[in-house]
């Protein structure tokens, strides 16, 4: 375990202190008995380091609560990652699989993930736990002398019940009476020794079952082991995974560091398998995690659902993969930095809940709510105009950053029972009458009042937002990235904007720094600054490094947050036309009204309806450490881990550079190097170079494409295995192969296949087909929809009777599923934001030099 | 009445409905009883048009009388909306334990006809079904009558009435040295077959608490299991899971899938426990939950003077 320093561990105990002190006597006269604030709190062991980073960061008392809430709680996603998941999504998550304690030297390599420094592995010098078996089979972490025990019981007391919570602002309309919810259900358990993945006690273990499924505590070889299947015919293999009637040791949580957290810039591990505490930070992401490959990391990979999981790059996941819209489209964790400085977007219509100190008698509750058993803690539902953020790539999540906050719970699998679940869309479910043929929205009001997480997290937003304005988040410039590498051997080394300069123009030319300047402010800043002279084209004079003396922001968040047609962008289109927050679908109360009036992009085919066609314009700062680009991270070298252990390598399993007349694979010889993470500051430097000329010379760019890597067999409805050979007597097969005349299929056509839509007007070409011809009419033209009606009629009559014959009718009509009933048909990845094509070879340089200093 | 009694184990069923959509043969009988009065949220033809379960249980909860106005027989008057609107204001209620009744019913539209053969006109049926006749006598004939529950063992294995067909057709393993499990209800012998794990977990309907999970995919691991023909509902086979929730001390209320999919409705019940812990049920509207019961308050009013 790492030792902070002796001043760090002085200004932790001073800060502890502080956080220790009575609160003002009005917050505590006013506090009813039962306060979490008015408990006196116990710090645990585990909460130290975070306490001393506080201190490090200089973070105040409500920063400090919000850190600790984002890096530790769970909200009770537990049981989403260990039942709901699962059983009701279908997918399997193989936890052992990825925080085995026995590789937790090769974590970072396979997974991204950031090893918590606190933790250690059973058995190594110093660690509490000397075996495997102690810990079943995981690292051993703080406050597990107190978890484990409660393996197989009842009785646990979470750590988050002790949470200290920063005292109650002034004005709080709920206030002055400290009435939040029980910070109990925060849920922070003990670390699993991956930093944001948290594990509880399992009352329902049965050690004597584990035994004999594993045959010891310390391993779930059991548990995951591959169970060959019996019909063959490319079925998946399966494993004990999926039986429900086991129950592992621990229920996993993960909390929005999961994702979020990430090393510093300014000051990088020497060894990313073994960072200390210093080396983290909360807010800027983590550009290596392969959270897709995690979460189905217990299904085998010719599955429908590894398929559409585990194709994101490093650093980037779709979000809407679980409460699926079936458009393909990850994306990067946002680097939550110099949030100060975001803009807004005034005057935008926005429905949704505000705080209120009563309701009138008789009202509505879906219009006006106070929670039972509090004094005036009430909430009511109404159209407002207000400035808001676009938070999303594409500006949804709009109605305000704490409930953009409060989201990300629901994101990572927080109340999925009691609020969201029963509004997904189900892939089975092929009839309209019935629930879950398509998804309905999440509602807010009922969630506050029937999952006592989201309470316990709302009634603590604004600590995170706070903790999101705080000194953690702001820039980190390669100048300082620097000046610390010196100071590595030399404490007293300085590192100037000069010496920055200097060394940038020995690389990219005498003046480079100056001049990229000048082409930014004539190229870039329209859309990549904030200042509203650039909007207008008052370019001259601008200083794109200046601070605000007072907050110690840069005063430009170098992104303007406004909307670009996705054609205009030309990037990879997928994930503008990502539909979860449009009207009638699951994030609906998450979108403004503004938001889902924009016009589509007239220019993109797909449906861009609701809002979407568009991406936010990005931020530019400290791009130096944000490499590869691009919503997808696709452009730039493509990133891997090279883990020890092969069957982990998921680069190798899914390489992505193609030729472009016939979208196939190159050869491995013809492959690009991958670049092996390096997240030290050279390592960065090195990485945004290669994807900033990546960037400037688009006619370079070897295409991407994330292609099926083998053919899969979606199966749709029961099979009957008489013993002797399998005979599908309902439902639908349909194996999507991984080439087509020669074309590879991306990976994608499975996720963006609209086979609901499909089966519909399978049946309408039978039933109702003028009725047909005109609906395909207005979205395809009339000469398309009289071939697409002929071709479903010429289907549906080789089907009927004979479902299995849909495979060979299909793909002797690939179009239909590639391009009539795909929700995206964009295929390269690594395509668009071609500006500064044209620059000369100087000019490109010296534009990446200046983007180098912001 | 469109209703099945004495009819085949589980969701094997689904064979039949897909050979009624095509035939038409009526094989449901109307035995005249009403469907049960009790409070349903309104709702549209459409899936975006049903309530949320949620609403449903905070606006119109189910008093404990309300419970004892459904009975297994009259509840298969409802439509699956319906259906499913009892199913998400129901809890798990404790693991059963011993013999239950059993009766299938299967999804019906608002037009009280069978659900599949409404669906855009029928033309889905058609593309859906592709049944061999040899296949469909072997499933029509295995009579189900029921499930036995093992509660502390957190197994179940169902009763099979009559195993004729699956005889000749050789599906059936047995020996001297292995005979067949029995068991004599009322003085009739039936088989029992298809052994299941028994568990709390996810409901796929109504993720807001669990439900009792009868889950066939690791059958071939149970005691008694003998490979044919058990391996039918395994994970090798119809992958089929139940999910059932209490109605009632003594009745509950099951919904059948197929390798997830949603397929058939079904009751079980225990004259003597229904008639046994009625009283009590009627009065305190508590009883024992295995299950996470979820964190939405349910509110069962219990009923002051009986039902």
């Amino acid at each position: 375990m790492m030792r902070p320093s002796s001043q760090v561990v002085l200004a932790a105990v001073v800060f502890i202190a502080a956080m220790l002190a009575p609160p003002l006597p009005l917050a505590i006269a006013d506090a009813p008995a039962a306060s979490p604030a008015s408990t006196p709190a116990r710090i645990h062991a585990q909460d130290l380091p975070y306490y001393e980073a506080c201190a490090r960061e200089g973070l105040n008392e409500s920063e400090c609560a919000g850190r600790l809430i984002w890096f530790k709680a769970t909200a009770g996603n537990e049981r989403f990652h260990t039942y709901v998941f699962q059983q009701r999504v279908g997918v399997l998550i193989d936890w052992f699989r990825v925080l085995r304690s026995d590789e937790r030297g090769d974590r970072f390599r396979a997974w991204g993930i950031i090893n918590d420094p606190a933790c250690c592995v059973p058995g190594s010098p110093d660690c509490p736990a000397k075996s495997l078996d102690e810990t079943y089979g995981l690292d051993w972490c703080p406050g597990d002398e107190e978890l484990l025990p409660h393996v197989g019981r009842s009785g646990y007391r979470d750590p988050a019940c002790d949470f200290r919570d920063a005292a109650l602002k002034p004005g709080d309309v709920h206030g002055p009476a400290d009435q939040r919810h029980d910070a109990c259900d925060l849920r922070f358990g003990t670390s699993t020794g991956a930093l944001g993945i948290r594990k509880f006690p399992n009352p329902r273990f049965d050690r004597a079952a584990w035994l004999k499924l594993n045959g010891s505590p310390g391993t779930w070889e059991g548990y995951n082991r591959p169970i060959a299947a019996a019909g063959g015919r490319g079925e998946a293999a399966r494993s004990h995974l999926q039986d429900g009637a086991i129950e592992p040791p621990f229920l996993i949580g993960t909390s929005c560091g999961s994702c979020h957290i990430a090393f510093d810039p300014l000051n990088p591990p020497a060894d990313p398998a073994r960072p200390a505490w210093e080396n983290i930070k909360g807010l800027i992401g983590n550009q290596y995690t392969r959270v897709s490959e995690i979460m189905v990391s217990g299904m085998a990979s010719n599955t429908l659902e590894w398929q559409m999981f585990a194709h994101a790059r490093p650093g980037t996941s779709d979000t809407s993969a679980i409460p699926t819209d079936q458009v393909n489209n990850p994306g990067t964790i946002n680097a939550l930095i110099n949030l100060g400085k975001r803009p807004t977007f005034a005057n935008e219509s926005v429905i949704k809940w505000r705080k209120t100190a009563s309701c009138a008698k008789g009202d509505d509750e879906t219009r006006c709510w106070c929670e039972p058993g509090r004094n005036g803690k009430c909430w009511e539902k109404s159209l407002h105009k207000e400035a808001v953020h676009h938070i999303l790539k594409g500006g949804e999540d709009s109605i305000g950053a704490l409930e953009a906050i409060q989201r990300v719970y629901f994101n990572i699998g927080s109340c999925s029972e009691q609020c969201w679940v029963n509004h997904l869309a189900d892939l089975r479910q092929l009839d309209p009458q019935q629930r879950g043929f398509g998804q309905t929205p999440f509602d807010i009001g009922q969630c506050r009042r029937d999952c006592p997480n989201f309470r316990a997290v709302e009634d603590r937003l604004g600590n995170i937002l706070d903790f999101f304005m705080s000194a953690e988040g702001h820039a980190t410039d390669l100048r300082e990235a620097r000046e610390n590498t010196l100071r590595v051997a030399n404490p007293g080394a300085r590192y100037t904007d000069q010496d920055l300069i200097a060394d940038l123009e020995r690389t990219f030319g005498a003046g480079a720094v100056a001049r990229g300047r000048e082409v930014f402010a004539n190229g870039c800043a329209r859309c990549h600054s904030s200042q509203p002279a650039a909007a207008t084209g008052q370019l001259a004079g601008l200083d794109f490094h200046k601070l605000d003396l007072k907050t110690g922001l840069r005063e430009d968040w170098l992104g303007n947050d406004g909307p670009t047609a996705v054609s205009e962008v030309g990037t990879f289109r997928c994930r503008a036309l990502h539909s979860n927050h449009m009207a009638g679908h699951v994030w609906q109360e998450y979108g403004s009204e503004t938001l889902r009036a924009q016009p589509p992009d007239p220019n993109v085919k797909e449906p861009g309806d609701g809002g979407r066609g568009h991406y936010r314009n990005i931020s530019l700062l400290n791009l130096w450490a944000h490499a590869p680009f691009l919503h997808n991270n696709a452009l730039g070298p493509e990133l891997c881990g090279k883990p020890h252990n092969a069957a982990n390598d998921f680069y190798a399993q899914r390489p992505r550079y193609v030729d472009a007349s016939n979208v196939k694979l190159l050869p491995a010889e013809r492959q690009p190097a991958c670049f092996e993470y390096d997240p030290s500051v050279e390592g960065r430097f090195k990485l945004y170079t290669l994807s900033m000329q990546a960037l400037l010379n688009p006619a370079q760019r070897i295409p991407k494409v994330t292609l099926l890597n083998e053919d899969v067999t979606l199966r749709l409805g029961p099979r009957l295995w008489d013993g002797t050979d399998k005979e599908r007597l309902l439902g639908f097969e349909l194996t999507i192969p991984s080439e087509i005349d020669g074309r590879g299929v991306t990976a994608s056509t499975l996720g963006n296949f609209q086979h609901k839509a499909f089966i519909v007007d399978l049946v309408r070409a039978k039933t109702a087909p003028d009725e047909l011809e005109r609906s395909l009419a207005k979205r395809l033209g009339k000469e398309s929809a009289r071939k697409v009606l002929a071709d479903l009629q010429a289907v549906a009559r080789e089907v009927t009777g004979k479902p299995n014959g849909l495979v060979e009718a299909l793909r002797a009509r690939p179009y239909l599923i590639k391009q009539v009933y795909s929700s995206c048909t964009a295929e390269v990845e690594n395509a668009g934001h071609r500006f500064g094509e044209d620059l000369s070879e100087a000019d490109k340089n010296a534009l990446i030099a200046f983007l180098a200093t912001l | 009445m469109t209703r099945i009694s004495h009819w085949p184990f589980g969701a094997l069923a689904v064979c039949m409905l897909a050979a009624m959509a095509v035939t038409g043969c009526g094989l449901f009988d109307d035995d005249g009883e009403r469907a049960p009065e009790i409070a349903f949220a309104p709702h549209a033809e459409g899936y975006a048009g049903k309530p949320d379960f949620a609403w449903l249980e905070h606006r119109h909860p189910l008093s404990t009388a309300d419970l004892y106005k459904i009975t297994p027989q009259n509840i298969a008057q409802l439509d699956q909306e319906q259906v499913d609107q009892i199913y998400a204001r129901l809890s798990a209620g404790p693991i059963p334990d011993g013999a239950f009744d059993g009766d299938l019913f299967f999804p019906r539209g608002g037009s009280g006809k069978l659900r599949l053969s409404e669906i855009a006109g029928g033309g889905l049926k058609g593309l859906l079904v592709n049944v061999a006749g040899g296949k469909l006598d072997l499933v029509g004939e295995m009579l189900w009558k029921g499930k036995v529950f093992y509660r502390d063992e957190r197994l179940l294995r169902n009763r099979i009435e009559d195993l004729t067909t699956l005889r000749k057709l050789g599906l059936v393993e047995e020996s001297a040295d292995t005979p067949l499990q029995k068991l004599n209800v009322g003085g009739k012998d039936q088989w029992l077959l298809f052994p299941a794990k028994l568990y709390c977990g996810q409901s796929l309907l109504d993720g807001r608490r669990e439900s009792i999970i009868i889950d066939y995919a690791f059958t071939d691991e149970l005691p008694g299991y003998r490979r044919m023909p058990d391996l039918l509902a395994g994970r090798n086979g119809f992958a089929i899971r139940d999910e059932i929730r209490m109605v009632y001390p003594g009745f509950y209320l099951g919904r059948a899938y197929m390798d997830r999919a949603f397929v058939v409705n079904f009751v079980l019940h225990n004259a003597q426990m229904i008639a046994a812990s009625r009283e009590a049920f009627l009065k305190t509207g508590q009883v024992d939950q295995d299950c996470w019961s979820g964190t939405q308050q349910r509110l069962i009013a219990a009923a002051a003077g009986g039902g």
